[in-house]
């Protein structure tokens, strides 16, 4: 034995994918598939509806909504793809952040569609536009464009409200915020549709209001997850404590933790923080030792094993033994 | 309002509507924002007439002439409606549309005419070459919103050039 002592057992793993256990992995490549199969959809959407409504302001407006519910997917492919890097000299605590920032972006794309809405359907409000809806010949018939579009926004709905479900089914699990956000964003695409049908349904009986008002109403709601969403991504990134999926409560992870360190024979009292990187948590244990006993990197390798053995998410755990708990972080207290 | 109440609110009023509409459907709808084909309908339909030979002709004694001339007289005809004409400059006439003071407006308009804010074109009726090698798309002015009045006054100009 070197006077170093021998090297620490690696049981943390190194990158974010292979700090998953199986279940967790496979899960995350359910993910990885739905998120390409909603970029393929939005594709077809907006062709659609491009392709429907040719010059109309209106349509124009839908074209950047969809643009923007690119962002959440495509953030969520390239996070997923980072995190595979495990830690270097340059990224010492590897690379899971980047679930936080397509979180920071998620959310972004998510306030942007709300606000862009809201500041559309006031304009249309207050300067009166009457929206124009006419005649469309299809196979020698004439229809109302009118039913045309509510047809196509039918078909758009469908994706976004089946995907919405599915991401939200493995933001839990998987404790990924990113796939939160983009089923809020699914929410807003596919309420946002809905708004448009009560619009032309509302254009049809003369009311020319009706499509400003509903997209209102749907702005609205979508801008408030996108605040939520928001204020959840830059608490994560300023090193807030770790929050459950929703953000609802902090995790009951690090009552769980704290409890298990100091339920060690040699530990009198302990504190922890936690902070979550993007799918596991980085945990610093403050543990005083009972009085008399003598501290050992052995004891402190054993608790730490013991701390990483509780949750998958518990990834990154660093032991700090001190003669007494940080005042500042004696949270638990009360 | 929270989030899920607004999106419920939507919801009751997308499901009401499309419930009032279907009840009340076929030839109610689409209705017109300010009523302007029933008002038309067996009175008066206002046309704004821009000078474009050969589309539309001034004569010097204030006579209308000219292909869409014809076009919307023959429409008229249809809903039993006498036409008062308005004479003036396309960016004149838009502005008297915007002030709700027209119906309806010709003056060999393209469908990409700059005043589309004020001007609803109606579905090409002709597509016709450019000198320089671009197609336009001829087509008539609505009063934006007063979409029973376009879709009865495109129906008849699909009839006129054959689609229908």
């Amino acid at each position: 034995m070197s006077a170093r002592g021998e090297p620490a057992p690696e049981f943390a793993a190194h990158s974010g994918r292979d700090a998953l256990p199986e279940e967790q992995r496979s899960l995350l490549s359910r993910a990885i598939r739905l998120e390409w199969i909603s970029i393929a959809c939005t594709a077809v959407t907006v062709t659609m509806v491009a392709s429907l409504a040719g010059q109309s302001q209106a349509m124009k407006a839908a074209w950047i909504e969809d643009a923007l519910a690119l962002l959440p997917p495509i953030a969520f492919l390239v996070a997923t793809r980072r995190i595979r890097r495990g830690p270097t000299r340059d990224y010492p605590y590897g690379h899971h952040r980047s679930i936080g920032v397509a979180h920071l972006v998620a959310a972004v794309a998510l306030l942007n569609m709300g606000v862009f809405l809201l500041v559309d359907s006031t304009i249309s409000l207050v300067t009166v536009e009457r929206p124009p809806v006419g005649l469309t010949v299809l196979f020698g018939q004439a229809v109302w464009s009118g039913w045309l579009m509510i047809a196509v926004l039918v078909i758009a709905c469908i994706p976004p409200v089946i995907l919405g479900r599915l991401k939200l089914a493995l933001a839990e699990p998987l404790h990924d915020k990113v796939l939160y956000a983009d089923s809020d964003m699914n929410k807003a695409d596919w309420s946002s549709s809905l708004a448009s049908i009560a619009g032309i349904m509302g254009i049809g009986l003369g009311l020319w209001w009706a499509d400003a008002v509903a997209a209102l109403l749907i702005a609205l709601s979508i801008s408030r997850d996108g605040v939520k969403n928001l204020r959840a991504a830059i608490r994560g990134l300023t090193d807030g404590v770790a929050r459950t999926f929703d953000e609802e409560e902090p995790h009951p992870l690090i009552a769980r933790l704290e409890q298990r360190a100091q339920e060690a024979p040699w530990v009198l009292d302990a504190a922890g923080r936690v902070r979550d990187e993007g799918h596991v948590f980085h945990v610093e244990m403050f543990v005083v030792p009972a009085s008399g006993e003598v501290v050992t990197g052995a004891m402190c390798e054993d608790l730490r094993a013991s701390l990483h053995d509780l949750d998958w998410k518990v990834h990154d755990v660093v032991i700090a033994p001190v003669a007494e708990l940080p005042e500042h972080q004696a949270f638990h207290r009360g | 309002m929270s989030p899920s109440t607004s999106r419920r609110g939507v919801l009751v009023l997308a499901g009401s509507l499309i419930a009032l509409g279907v009840t009340g459907c076929g030839a109610g709808i689409p209705r017109d924002a300010q009523g302007t084909l029933r008002r038309a309908t067996g009175g008066t339909l206002r046309v704004g007439a821009s000078q474009n030979p050969p589309w539309v002709d001034i004569t010097a004694d204030g006579a209308v002439d000219g292909s869409e001339a014809e076009l919307i007289e023959g429409f008229a005809a249809t809903i039993d409606a006498r036409i008062e004409w308005i004479p003036g400059a396309e960016s004149v006439l838009a502005r008297t549309m915007e002030d709700d003071g027209l119906d309806v407006i010709i003056g060999g308009l393209t469908s990409d005419t700059p005043f589309s804010a004020q001007i609803s074109p109606t579905r090409p009726y002709a597509t016709v070459q450019a000198p320089d090698g671009s197609t336009l798309k001829r087509v008539l002015g609505v009063r934006p919103g007063e979409n029973a009045l376009q879709v009865a006054l495109e129906r008849y100009l699909a009839r006129a050039s054959g689609d229908l």
